[in-house]
This record gives C-alpha cells, sequence and structure tokens, in this order.
C-alpha cells in the first residue's frame, strides 16, 4: 500500500495517524497483505463464499413496539437503562447528545 | 467434584472472606479488572440447603468484552475504561438464572485482538503458572482467574482461539462451542462470523455444564441456533449422544512446534493409543491457507463492527474538537491501541472496492473449503487431535513472539472457528513446570462427544490443580 | 440551445408505518422527547445484534409485488460502512446483493394526458439514522428516529423531464398509501427524494449524471431538475462537461448548489451483514403478501371511467384515496342493486355495473356527485371523514335510489345529508318520521294546486294574462302548504296546465 493509498483506508477507518505511527503502520500493514497473497496460490473458484456461517433462515420479528416500563429481559430496554446510556453520552443538554457543529 | 463444588458455595456464602480470597490471589496474577462480591451483608446464598440448579450458588468470572449490567464493559480498550453496561448478555443472563453469581470481570487483549492478554490498554495480567509469562489471549484474564483458583469457571470468547490458548498456557480446560450454539447478544463484536462465548474451567464436567446451561437458541441473535434433536436408537450413528469415540485423527505437524508441545504431542498419540483408541496422523492440505483466510475475515468484519466506537453515544471523547470529524479521529486515534488500528485498517483495506473478490471473497472461499475437509475428516474420524499453540506460555515481551509472530502461530487454533466446529482445549502435560494444552474437535453441535471423550481420558489426561504454579499443587 | 434527451432517475425512500423499528423493538413513532424510544440496540453500544420486523419485511415484498418486481426467493441484508455522527454503528444495515424486489415495472399517469411506464431497478430495506439539529456552534443529535424501517425505492432512468419526475412521484405517493404502508408524506418526511440527472444529444444514452438533493416536495422535484437540465444544456452547449457531483436544492435561491466534495467519494465497501441469515419467504408469507395487494390507482381509475362511467374529472376525486374509492365503489353498487331496472348479476359490484352499463353510469354519477358535494361539505363541517362517516355506503345508497325513484327531491335530499350524519339514521327512515316524501301523484298534488290557485285568484288572473313573474309566487306558496314536498317538476307541469 502506497502512502496515498494508506491515507484513504485510514480516512475511511475515520484513524488519524500521526507521522511516526504512519510509517510503522504501514510497515506491519505491507507485511500482513503480503502473507494475504499465499491466498493467491490455491484456486478455490468451485467453492461458494460462505457469507453466513450457521447455514440456517432469519426469523421475523413481530411487530410490537415494547413499553417503556416494560423490562426485556437481555434487552435492556427499559427507563432505567435508557437513564444510564444516556448519562453515559459525552455532552448533554436536556435529553439531546452534543457535539460540535457539523456545517 | 460436588465436594469441590459444596467449598465454592460455601466460599460465596461469605462475601467479605470472599473478597479478600479473590483479592489476594489475583494480587500477582491481575486477572480481574473489577471484582464486586456483592454489595450486601448476608450471604448471597444459604451453603446449607441444596442447590436449586446445577451451578446454583457458584461464583464465576466474565472476560471483559461480555456485557453485565451495571458492571464495566470496557472490552480492555482506554476508550471503553468508563463505559458501564445497560444491559446483560443473554449467556450470562442464562447462568446468572441457573443461580450462578458474577464475582469478577476479567482482563483480556483489547476487543479480543491478541494471543497474550498484553494487549490490554489497562492492567496485566500474569500466568498464575509462572508469573514472569503471559496467560495466554485474548481470554487471558480468565483463563488465569481459573487457574489461580480465584473462579471455578469463567467465560472467553474464542475468535480465533482465544479460549484454547489461554487455557492451555494456563493448564485449564477452555471450551469453544459449535458457532450459533451460545447468544452472542452482549458479546462485543470483533468478527460476528467466527466468535463464540466459551468456557474456561478447572475440570471438563464443569466447563459442559456451563455450556449447556448457556446453550439456547436466542432470537436476539439471529446467528443462534435451536439444539438438534439428538438422534435415538441408532447406536451407530455416534450423533452427539456421545458414544464412544473409537478413531481419532491428529494433525500431523512437520516443524515449527517447540520441543515440549512436541514431546506432549507424541506422548498424547502414544497415551490415546495406549487408551485403545485408534489415532491415525492425517495431512489437512487446504490449513495451509487458514490463517490468511482467517485474518483477512476478522479484520473485515472488525473495522464495520468496531467503526460505532467513536466517543459520541459512549465512551472517552477528546475534551475540545472542532468539528464532528475531529471527534470521532480524535476519540478513535487517542483510545484504540496499536494492533487494533492495525486491523481496522486492514480490514477496511481488503473490503475496499476493486480489493474485495481478491481478498474478502476469497478468503470466505477458502474458508468454504476448509469446511468441507473438515466434513470429509469427520466421515472417517470421531474426533481431530492438534496442538493449541507452537510453545507453551512465552515470556512478557519476548522478542522473538512479537505480533507478527504470534499471528501465525494461531494457525492450529483458527480452522475451529471457520468451520463453525465445536473443539476443547485441555492439559496434556506439563513441561519445565509450564503446561502443555492440547485441544480435541468435532463435527458441529457434537460437544458431548468431546466431553466424552475427555472423561473416558481422564487418567491419562487428568486435570491440573488450580491455585498456582503446577509444581506446587495448589488445593484450595 | 441544442436539443437534448433528458434522462432522469429517482431515488425514493419510504418510511414504513410499522410500530417498532426494523431491527429491535423500539417505537417506531417520534416526535417525543428526544432519545427516548430508544434501546442498546438502536442505539449501537457493543454487543447489540438486530432483530428483523416481520411487517417490515412484508411491507417490502408488498411494495415490490405492487412495482412489479420479480420477488427475491433469498434475500440479504449487507452492511454499508461509512461514518457520520447521526449514525449509531457508522454502518448502516441495507441491502445490496440480494434486495427484496428487482427488475420492475409502473405505469403511471401524466398530467399532460395519457400514461408512462418506468422500469424499476429494485426496492431494498433498510434502517433510517438519527436526526441531527443544528443549534449555533452545536449540533444536537437524537437517536429516536435511528432504526426506523425505510424502502429505498430505485427506478431507471426513464423519466424524460422534470414534470414526469413529478408526476411519477405525486402518483408514488398515492400508490404507498393505498397500499398502507406509507402516509407519503414529503413535508413531514415519511418520503424522501432524490435524483439523478442527465442529459446527452438524442440517441446517444445516459450523459454525465449529477445527483440532486434536498427536495422536500414532488414540486421542487420539478423545479430542480428543470433548473438541471437547463445548467446542463447551458454547459454543453458551450463545449464544457458535466461535473459528476451531488448538488442540493436550494428553494430560496429556486437553484442547485454543488455540495462539498468531501461527501462525494464514498467507498461503502457493502459486504453481507453477517450478523443476519438469509430471509426465505414461505408459501404462507407470500400469501399474506398478495392477500394485501390491492388496486392500484391507475388501475382503479381507469375501471371507474370505464366500467362505472365515471366522467374524467369524477373518476380522479372518487379514486384520489383507496378510503374514498372503496366507499364509493360500495356505495355505488348497492345503489345499482337497488336500481329499478337493473339487472341482477349476483356478481360483485364491477361485474354488475359493466353488465348494466348505462344504468350504472347514471347511478355511479350521481353517487360521485353527491360525494364530492354535499356529503363531503357536510362532513368536514362535523369533523367527519366520509368513509367513516354516519352516511354508510348504503345509506348513500339509498338515499340516492330515493331520488332516482322520485320519493323526494333534490332539496329535501340536500337537507338529509345533514340530518343522516347528525341522527346516525338512515334516510328512510328520518322521511318516514319526518314525513318527508315527496308528493309526486297528480291525485295527491292537483287538489292543492287547485286550492292555492283558488286561494290566489288574482295572481293566477295575473299570470294568465302574461305576467310570469309571479308563476314563481304561486309555485312557491305550494310548496310551502306541501312543507317543500311537492315535486318541483310536476308541480310546474301542473301549474302550467291548470293556469
Amino acid at each position: 500500500m502506497d502512502h496515498a493509498e494508506l491515507m484513504l483506508t485510514a480516512e475511511l477507518a475515520a484513524i488519524r495517524l500521526k507521522d511516526g505511527e504512519l510509517e510503522r503502520l504501514g510497515v506491519e500493514v505491507d507485511r500482513m497483505l503480503e502473507y494475504f497473497d499465499v491466498m493467491d496460490s490455491v484456486d478455490v473458484s468451485s467453492f461458494e463464499p460462505t457469507t453466513h456461517a450457521s447455514g440456517q433462515c432469519v426469523s421475523l420479528r413481530p411487530d410490537v413496539p415494547s413499553e417503556g416500563d416494560v423490562a426485556l429481559a437481555a434487552g435492556g430496554r427499559d427507563a432505567a437503562s435508557i437513564e444510564s446510556m444516556l448519562d453515559q453520552a459525552g455532552d448533554l443538554e436536556g435529553r439531546l447528545i452534543v457535539i460540535p457543529n457539523v456545517l | 467434584m460436588t465436594a469441590d463444588m459444596q467449598r465454592w458455595r460455601e466460599l460465596l456464602a461469605s462475601p467479605a472472606e470472599y473478597t479478600e480470597y479473590l483479592k489476594a490471589r489475583d494480587r500477582d496474577v491481575g486477572a480481574c479488572l473489577e471484582i464486586r462480591v456483592s454489595g450486601h451483608e448476608g450471604p448471597l446464598v444459604d451453603a446449607g440447603s441444596p442447590p436449586s440448579g446445577s451451578l446454583a450458588g457458584l461464583p464465576f468470572a466474565v472476560k471483559n468484552n461480555i456485557a453485565v449490567k451495571g458492571w464495566r464493559l470496557t472490552c480492555g480498550s482506554k476508550l471503553l475504561s468508563e463505559v458501564v453496561a445497560p444491559y446483560t448478555a443473554t449467556a450470562v443472563g442464562r447462568l446468572v438464572d441457573a443461580g450462578a453469581v458474577v464475582v469478577a470481570t476479567t482482563n483480556l487483549d483489547e476487543f479480543g485482538m491478541g494471543s497474550s492478554t498484553d494487549n490490554s490498554a489497562l492492567a496485566r495480567t500474569n500466568n498464575p503458572r509462572d508469573l514472569s509469562r503471559v496467560a495466554g489471549g485474548s481470554s487471558g484474564g480468565s483463563a488465569a482467574a481459573v487457574a489461580a483458583g480465584e473462579v471455578p469457571f469463567a467465560l472467553g470468547t474464542d475468535t480465533g482461539g482465544s479460549v484454547r490458548q489461554p487455557a492451555a498456557f494456563c493448564g485449564v480446560y477452555g471450551l469453544k462451542p459449535t458457532y450459533g450454539a451460545v447468544s452472542r447478544f452482549g458479546l462485543t463484536a470483533y468478527a460476528s462470523s467466527l466468535e463464540t462465548i466459551g468456557v474456561l474451567a478447572s475440570s471438563p464436567d464443569l466447563a459442559e455444564r456451563v455450556f449447556e446451561t448457556m446453550r439456547a437458541r436466542d432470537p436476539r441473535d439471529q446467528t443462534s441456533v435451536e439444539r438438534p434433536a439428538e438422534e435415538s436408537g441408532d447406536a451407530r450413528s455416534d450423533a452427539f449422544g456421545g458414544t464412544s469415540v473409537r478413531r481419532v485423527a491428529a494433525l500431523r505437524v512437520g516443524e515449527g512446534l517447540s520441543p515440549e508441545v512436541s514431546d506432549v504431542y507424541r506422548d498424547s498419540i502414544r497415551a490415546m493409543r495406549e487408551c485403545g483408541i485408534e489415532v491415525d496422523e492425517i495431512d489437512i492440505p487446504s490449513l495451509e491457507y487458514a490463517v490468511p483466510a482467517y485474518y483477512t475475515i476478522a479484520a473485515a468484519e472488525a473495522s464495520a463492527n468496531l467503526a460505532r466506537f467513536n466517543g459520541i453515544r459512549y465512551g472517552i471523547r477528546p475534551f475540545h474538537s472542532d468539528s464532528p470529524q475531529d471527534l470521532i479521529m480524535d476519540a478513535r486515534s487517542d483510545g484504540l491501541g496499536a494492533e487494533v488500528k492495525l486491523r481496522i485498517m486492514l480490514g477496511t483495506f481488503v473490503l475496499r472496492s476493486g480489493f474485495q473478490e481478491q481478498y474478502y471473497e476469497k478468503a470466505q472461499r477458502i474458508r468454504t473449503r476448509i469446511g468441507r475437509d473438515m466434513d470429509s475428516v469427520f466421515a472417517a474420524y470421531g474426533a481431530l487431535l492438534s496442538p493449541v499453540f507452537p510453545t507453551p506460555a512465552f515470556v512478557h515481551g519476548d522478542s522473538s513472539m512479537d505480533a507478527f509472530a504470534q499471528r501465525l502461530a494461531d494457525k492450529f487454533t483458527v480452522t475451529a472457528n471457520l468451520a463453525g466446529i465445536p473443539a476443547l482445549s485441555f492439559p496434556a502435560g506439563v513441561r519445565g513446570g509450564l503446561p502443555v494444552g492440547l485441544q480435541l474437535h468435532a463435527p458441529a453441535f457434537a460437544e458431548r462427544r468431546l466431553f466424552d471423550l475427555m472423561r473416558s481420558l481422564a487418567e491419562r489426561f487428568p486435570a491440573l490443580p488450580c491455585g498456582g504454579p503446577v509444581d506446587k499443587g495448589g488445593a484450595l | 440551445m441544442s436539443t437534448y434527451e433528458t434522462f432522469v432517475g429517482l431515488e425514493i425512500h419510504i418510511h414504513l408505518s410499522t410500530k417498532s423499528k426494523m431491527f429491535c423493538s423500539c417505537p417506531a413513532h417520534f416526535g417525543e422527547e428526544p432519545n427516548s424510544n430508544v434501546c442498546p440496540v438502536c442505539m449501537g453500544w457493543p454487543g447489540v445484534l438486530p432483530q428483523v420486523n416481520g411487517r417490515a419485511m412484508e411491507m417490502g415484498y408488498l411494495v415490490s409485488r405492487a412495482l412489479g418486481c420479480e420477488l427475491s426467493g433469498k434475500t440479504l441484508f449487507a452492511r454499508k460502512n461509512y461514518f457520520y455522527p447521526d449514525m449509531p454503528k457508522n454502518y448502516q444495515i441495507s441491502q445490496f446483493a440480494d434486495p427484496v424486489g428487482v427488475n420492475g415495472r409502473i405505469e403511471f399517469p401524466l398530467s399532460s394526458g395519457g400514461t408512462k411506464s418506468v422500469r424499476i431497478h429494485d426496492c431494498h430495506l433498510e434502517e433510517d439514522a438519527g436526526k441531527m439539529i443544528h443549534a449555533g456552534d452545536l449540533t444536537l443529535l437524537d437517536y429516536n428516529r435511528a432504526g426506523v424501517p425505510l424502502l429505498e425505492i430505485v427506478t431507471e432512468p426513464d423519466l424524460c423531464s422534470g414534470e414526469e419526475a413529478e408526476d411519477f412521484l405525486r402518483y408514488f405517493q398515492r400508490l404507498v398509501r393505498y397500499l398502507d404502508v406509507c402516509d407519503g408524506n414529503m413535508e413531514e418526511g415519511s418520503l424522501r427524494c432524490d435524483a439523478n440527472v442527465s442529459i446527452n444529444v438524442p440517441g446517444a444514452g445516459l450523459g454525465r449524471k449529477v445527483e440532486v438533493k434536498n427536495l422536500n416536495s414532488s414540486r421542487f422535484v420539478r423545479l430542480a431538475l428543470e433548473y438541471e437540465v437547463e445548467r446542463h444544456a447551458k454547459v454543453l452547449d458551450s463545449g464544457g462537461t458535466i461535473i459528476q457531483e451531488t448538488r442540493l436544492w436550494n428553494e430560496n435561491r429556486d437553484m442547485t448548489i454543488a455540495m462539498r466534495s468531501k461527501e462525494n467519494s464514498h467507498d461503502y465497501r457493502y459486504f453481507p451483514e453477517p450478523d443476519l441469515p438469509p430471509f426465505m419467504p414461505d408459501k404462507a408469507f407470500l400469501s399474506r403478501v398478495e392477500a394485501e395487494l390491492v388496486e392500484l390507482p391507475l388501475a382503479r381509475k381507469t375501471r371507474f371511467t370505464g366500467e362505472w362511467g365515471l366522467a374524467e374529472d369524477q373518476a380522479e376525486a372518487m379514486h384520489e384515496s383507496r378510503e374514498k374509492a372503496d366507499y364509493f365503489e360500495r356505495a355505488a353498487g348497492l345503489a345499482l342493486e337497488r336500481a329499478p331496472d337493473a339487472k341482477v348479476t349476483g356478481g360483485t359490484a364491477p361485474e354488475a355495473a359493466v353488465a348494466n352499463a348505462s344504468t350504472a353510469a347514471s347511478v355511479a354519477t350521481a353517487v360521485a356527485a353527491w360525494i364530492s358535494g354535499d356529503l363531503t361539505k357536510e362532513c368536514r363541517r362535523r369533523g367527519m371523514e366520509v368513509w367513516s362517516c354516519p352516511m354508510t355506503p348504503n345509506r348513500l345508497a339509498e338515499l340516492v335510489t330515493l331520488l332516482a325513484e322520485e320519493r323526494i327531491h333534490s332539496k329535501i335530499a340536500k337537507q338529509l345529508v345533514g340530518a343522516v350524519l347528525d341522527r346516525d339514521e338512515g334516510p328512510e327512515s328520518i322521511i318516514k318520521a319526518e314525513g318527508l316524501e315527496q308528493i309526486s301523484t297528480r291525485e295527491a298534488l292537483e287538489p292543492i294546486v287547485r286550492r292555492v290557485l283558488e286561494a290566489n285568484g288574482e295572481i293566477a288572473e295575473r299570470v294568465r294574462s302574461g305576467d310570469s313573474g309571479k308563476k314563481e309566487y304561486l309555485i312557491g306558496r305550494v310548496m310551502a302548504e306541501t312543507s317543500g314536498r311537492a315535486s318541483p317538476a310536476l308541480l310546474r307541469t301542473l301549474m302550467d296546465e291548470l293556469l
């Protein structure tokens, strides 16, 4: 991966790399990619890619909304959970999460 | 066994005592990130009354990338170091419903990426058998907690060997279940199609009991699978009803094993033969491509799974940012470790248009082939034996085991993840004071077969005592 | 300016009107307190997994079916990866390789007359992002909307002008309302539309395309596209090339403006969503979808003009919404059954209509006129909807029949409309109770006319000698005598005879 590719990949991954880091990471990425080239030497064109590992179909969820005061056992949608989630947002204005302006 | 478990229940029944005990054991090991043996005064369980569930009154620890409501969910990362889970993972919930009690969360390689637990941004874990060495990873904390006698069992996660390898390093049992047998709801995703929640335990029976309690189809995890109906009647079919395994395949390994591991591997094959099991050494050529395929797929999925960590909704965010883009970039750049960044970069790259077919798609095809090859193995053999790692536990900062070398060393463990099959890592011997583990693989949903086999080999492959270095024994 | 061919394709997102979100069971409605309809799943917390909303899946298949698409036997979700503050996971679960429907075709009416067909590239399901509110140098995030189900419909670039695009969009809004999958409201954001437009010399195929966003109404779609086409033409005329980019419609300045290019270079790195195995619809599912398929607006209107013989503008009004169309057709069918000269077919209302063409037309026209006229007026006054008011189709049919049989006349009929709404009683029972039946026989009316003429002899004489203005007065007297029940037509005839 050349420098430009590396920077573009970092941008797509929302990672900012400082100069020293960029070098180091670039070397390690290249090493891994070179290692991945091993895969070129095998012909697996007769095999379909495994897109889903458990080999079954999805089951549909009934369109029933959960109510605020009913705790979902593991799903955590109850009032206490919502509060505890919001409390952990870095910056709040009332119930809205605050970030610097996008524009 | 029961006496053992009774002793744990008694310990748990005195929270103050148990807390002291835990902290003492963990002082040098550093397996635990948080220890909380309940806030209330009285006993958690009445040690005298008979246990209602099979796990009732047993304490356990949870790897810190699995959500437990009200406990921090750091994933070993600086970015999430203050995050508190607002919900509990399904698998943990099932254990708690059965009466087990969470008493600690354990250290891990950041987001599950690593083979030493030294990639944790928060703490250092030492192998209880030799404190100068790593506990393995990424579930090093859980393996160490069990091996140090802190808890009878702990939960880990296995994406490319992260339960089995620390189990082997610490001399305990490590089960990686069939993909989909245990719900992933609550497991912080690293590689969605490869990982499962696994069990680290001091005995195979306990590991089995924990697994059977945890497993279930969970509608919240659409990749979780209903337990298949056990075939009954036909003794020959040897479905997962656990009739005895007669023929075991052993992966032929030429070079690349340390003398200790090579020695234990030979010895173990011999021991199995002496127990009346036919062991054939076999080659599985497609495994040569298993590691690059694994890393390609895992990195790709990780790059997407970790994208949510941007400091906006939770997690550490920079004190001040000029724009949301800056906020996100800085939160991630400051909060994520080097190994994590590397895998995210790799994963982002192999999914990029123009490269996806050559890398990601190719890896998924190799994966299919490996799955078929494993099917063929199991058509002829009841189980597959292999090493877990080329060496026993290495020393912290061992330069011959740099990050790259560690990744390549995953070659024995990634197969089970790529094929979605169960594998059990067990203590197979001790060399120079260090445990050496081996693993048995079985077809999907044949966990019972693994445990039955383990039970039948119990005399030749006994459990190691858990409480510290192996030479010193370590009764509680 | 040279002539160019214009190619327009639309990408339409509709909010599916489910009760819960696409991948979790948080309530899907918003407009409540910010960040209250949320859970760890739709907030993108660690460890959460998606669970597919079955109703959204049904709606996705239903719309695909209505648009003539091939329905997928194995549909797959995919991750669309990009970073944005309103994205909880910084990937959107969408569909890419195997969406619910592909290769459709839909006919729609043109405002300039006639119809046109447009091909549908695909329909795919996805989840919405949260909402960002800009406030000074801060942006505020509300994730209530995050995870709400969306269906994206992508057309081929078959539309040839801004006007056609507007026509298509308006028809599409009506179609999704007919199917009851979305309220189709662009102003409120339940239906969003982006357009892709290019021009080229005739016969040369597609040109370099530009994407246009921020189109909050079908009218803006037309204006923005007309602006773009003109802009492209100017560029090409002067020998330049169109920059492929995304532009935003600025409704205040009536123009499109290029977006900052950051947004343009996206590599979404689509890959199959590992957390969701494929969905394979079974027979039961497909039957359910089929059962929900209704007659589309264009077909409905065509049948109203064809089988029911309605005039163009009446058919337009009657088929405006499915509720109204169903109401109209039910009332017309019942009225037809009651019509004295109707042939009984024992079939459906449309079949009866076909069998009784001319009667059907007069019945339907009458019913339609009443619906558009007095019924709508009286309903509006009372805050009611026509299709759910006390004037049931049966009662309306009764009213129309009473009128056709001349048992009441139109003035009484008008009064009856209000009375039925207020009293929740049928017209027949009201006229019996109030004694409102029209006097329409000679035997009954003639004596009254004679009586009035006798009582108003002088005025009668004056009319006889040519002062026709006073005739109205005499007619009025008879009406008053009969409490308005005299048949106006018969009354005039008798009046003329006796004078």
